[in-house]
């Protein structure tokens, strides 16, 4: 016998999270396409993405082979002109954009995943975990990243992309940490906690199931910006010569140029173009972090409201005066 | 007082912090540790004086605990030994030489970037809905998220090589003695626009979005409609009720982007070939100069941990409610 659904009883834990999900999409969706900079940076990402992965539809050639003979400029046929040993520019943007994203994407979601953990246990028990977690989010926090990666990178020489990837997300996982905690020392005082914590919910359920949705802005924040994050410093990395000059990166892209002398030798396509498109993805990656800022601060978004009440208000007058 | 005691506190126990961290790093990699440290010395240092080094970093004799006494006296006495990548000069004495410059670029590209952020954003917040409101922020965000190697490579093509505006390396003709001239300064400032543009163009997004959301934040106080009741002007109460308020969080966050401006000045040294700490930084790292490059670490650590306490000062001076305590 099939068992007959109580509107009274609370919803199984199947059908709310089925809800949560489809409720998401569609507050995703929407919130993508009434914001323009999301629009544009959305839009971005995504064609760059599908470029990446269907760069063998894009492109023949393959990126680690000679194609033709060095710095020939953008022509037809090497849209992107070739590098110094006569590599395939566009095909190394599009093969080296895997290695690039993926990078940023991993150290996004390692980083991610740690600030959330620390930053909720840190805000929802408070006392002197939370004094301990602080400390160590300051004292990380307080040191500056970069050059402690590219010391710590010198010293295990050549590291791969993957090496990259943890690294970075295992050092910057503070940033979001500290706006989680906050947030949800915020959200602790609210009745429905309270409610929760009356009723005897486990300590688990109540911080994955009450208070982590509450968070999910914030963390996609926080994502989106050690993306970018990610993104830029494995390039930086990569481009002195610390990261694995074989693996075909965005990064090495740069160095491979940078020791070729490019730009001094007249192929500055070599250069200019991995420089532009970490620009650009970089670029829209900011892009859609602006707009995640305004769900999680409304008061961001007044400006558009202020807009369309100036805007009348104007029509009015011109009414006004005609009168 | 209370409060600088506790924030000197903090600072020291930061900086021990990253003293351990130069002490272990050697330590944890794979080999013998005085081999990973000196692997760039072989044939440049003399048995002997490689048993010398070795003493000052405390790989002597004793436990662990021992040895790492005897490294942290080494770093407070500023006794860290010859640089191998310019034996047998001390490391100390490549650091007086090159950290200046660090300074200058990054102290001025810096002050005036949190400057230029400090008003661009108050007219942000305090002007919502305008053209130039909302298309600003995109545009100086988007700006800002291009790496400083990025964004320094294309300014050095643009308007060092093909534009030929200005020098595309030193921090100053090469030619000319350093003194307290005029003519020397004028160079030194030609050789510094772009570095400092980079600079600029790098950070000044993160001081205008601080201060324009601390300004939003701010103008939906009372105070605000109080000020706007007693039909104060505009512009008083841009500056002096809101934006004084809104100032607090964005001294909080010279913390982040201090890291940020040493990060970045690092990639915009190396691409202008300035001769600050960035671009020694390289150098030592391809010469596997490795007590050169902790050393460098451990400036730019002092550095930001003093900027930080400076931060900290201000935050009392502007914040009357903090001096009580």
């Amino acid at each position: 016998m099939t068992p007959i659904a109580n509107p009274v009883l609370a919803p199984s834990p199947w059908q709310s999270f089925r809800f949560r999900c489809a409720n998401g999409l569609k507050r995703t969706s929407g919130f993508f396409l009434t914001n323009p900079p999301a629009l544009i940076g959305g839009g971005i990402m995504i064609i760059v993405v599908l470029a990446c992965l269907l760069a063998p539809m894009l492109t023949d050639y393959d990126p680690n082979r000679r194609v033709a003979r060095p710095h020939v400029a953008p022509n037809a046929e090497h849209v992107f002109g070739t590098t110094r040993q006569g590599r395939d520019v566009f095909a190394q943007v599009l093969y080296g954009g895997r290695t690039s994203l993926t990078v940023a994407f991993v150290a996004g979601t390692v980083a991610t995943v740690l600030s959330i953990m620390i930053g909720i246990t840190a805000g929802y028990f408070g006392g002197r975990i939370d004094q301990w977690l602080n400390f160590v989010m300051n004292v990380v926090l307080v040191f500056p990243q970069l050059p402690l990666l590219i010391v710590l990178a010198a010293f295990l020489g050549q590291v791969g992309p993957p090496v990259i990837a943890l690294l970075i997300g295992i050092t910057s996982w503070p940033w979001g940490a500290r706006v989680i905690r906050s947030q949800t020392m915020a959200i602790r005082q609210k009745e429905f906690v309270l409610a929760a914590e009356c009723m005897g919910e486990s300590k688990l359920r109540i911080l994955l199931i009450e208070i982590l949705p509450n968070l999910t802005a914030i963390a996609a924040g926080s994502f989106v910006g050690v993306m970018m994050y990610a993104l830029i410093n494995a390039a930086g990395l990569e481009f002195l010569g610390l990261g694995d000059p074989t693996a075909v990166t965005w990064g090495t892209m740069l160095y491979w140029a940078q020791s070729a002398a490019a730009l001094y030798t007249g192929g500055w396509w070599e250069m200019i173009v991995p420089a532009v498109t970490i620009a650009v993805v970089g670029g829209a990656m900011a892009l859609v972090n602006i707009a995640i800022d305004q769900v999680s601060n409304p008061k961001l978004k007044a400006g558009a409201h202020l807009r369309r009440w100036r805007k009348l208000n104007k029509a009015i007058q011109a009414k006004r005066q005609k009168r | 007082m209370r409060y600088i005691t506790s924030r000197l506190l903090f600072y020291f126990v930061a900086f021990l912090i990253a003293i351990s961290f130069n002490f272990l790093l050697p330590r944890m990699m794979p080999g013998d540790p005085v081999d990973a440290l000196f692997a760039g010395a072989a044939g440049r240092l003399d048995p002997s004086q490689i048993d010398a080094v070795r003493a000052m970093y405390g790989f002597s004799e004793g436990t662990l605990f021992e040895q790492y006494l005897q490294y942290v006296k080494s770093v407070f006495t500023l006794d860290l030994g010859p640089s191998i990548l310019m034996y047998p000069t001390e490391v100390t004495t490549v650091l007086g030489f090159t950290f200046p410059w660090t300074l200058f670029l990054v102290g001025v590209g810096v002050l005036s970037a949190i400057g230029l952020g400090l008003v661009f954003g108050t007219i942000v917040a305090y002007r919502r809905g305008t053209w130039f409101a909302s298309l600003f922020p995109p545009v100086v965000a988007f700006v800002s998220s291009m790496p400083a190697v990025v964004t320094a490579l294309l300014v050095f093509y643009f308007f060092g090589l093909k534009l030929e505006w200005f020098p595309l390396s030193y921090s100053a003709d090469p030619s000319m003695d350093p003194a307290w001239n005029w003519p020397y300064i004028k160079s030194v400032a030609y050789h510094a626009v772009l570095p400092l543009t980079v600079i600029i163009m790098a950070g000044l997004a993160q001081w205008v979005m601080t201060m324009r959301n601390a300004m939003v934040n701010v103008l939906g106080e009372d105070i605000i409609t109080m000020a706007e009741a007693k039909g104060l002007s505009s512009s008083r109460i841009m500056l002096r009720y809101a934006s004084r308020n809104a100032v607090l969080p964005v001294v909080t966050s010279v913390a982040m982007g201090l890291g940020f401006a040493v990060a970045g000045q690092i990639f915009i040294e190396i691409v202008f070939n300035y001769p600050g700490l960035g671009n020694t930084l390289l150098k030592a790292i391809n010469a596997r100069d490795y007590p050169l490059v902790q050393a460098i670490l451990l400036i730019i650590v002092v550095f930001v941990l003093i900027g930080n306490f400076i931060a900290d000062l201000t935050y009392l001076w502007l914040d009357p409610r903090l001096r009580k305590g």
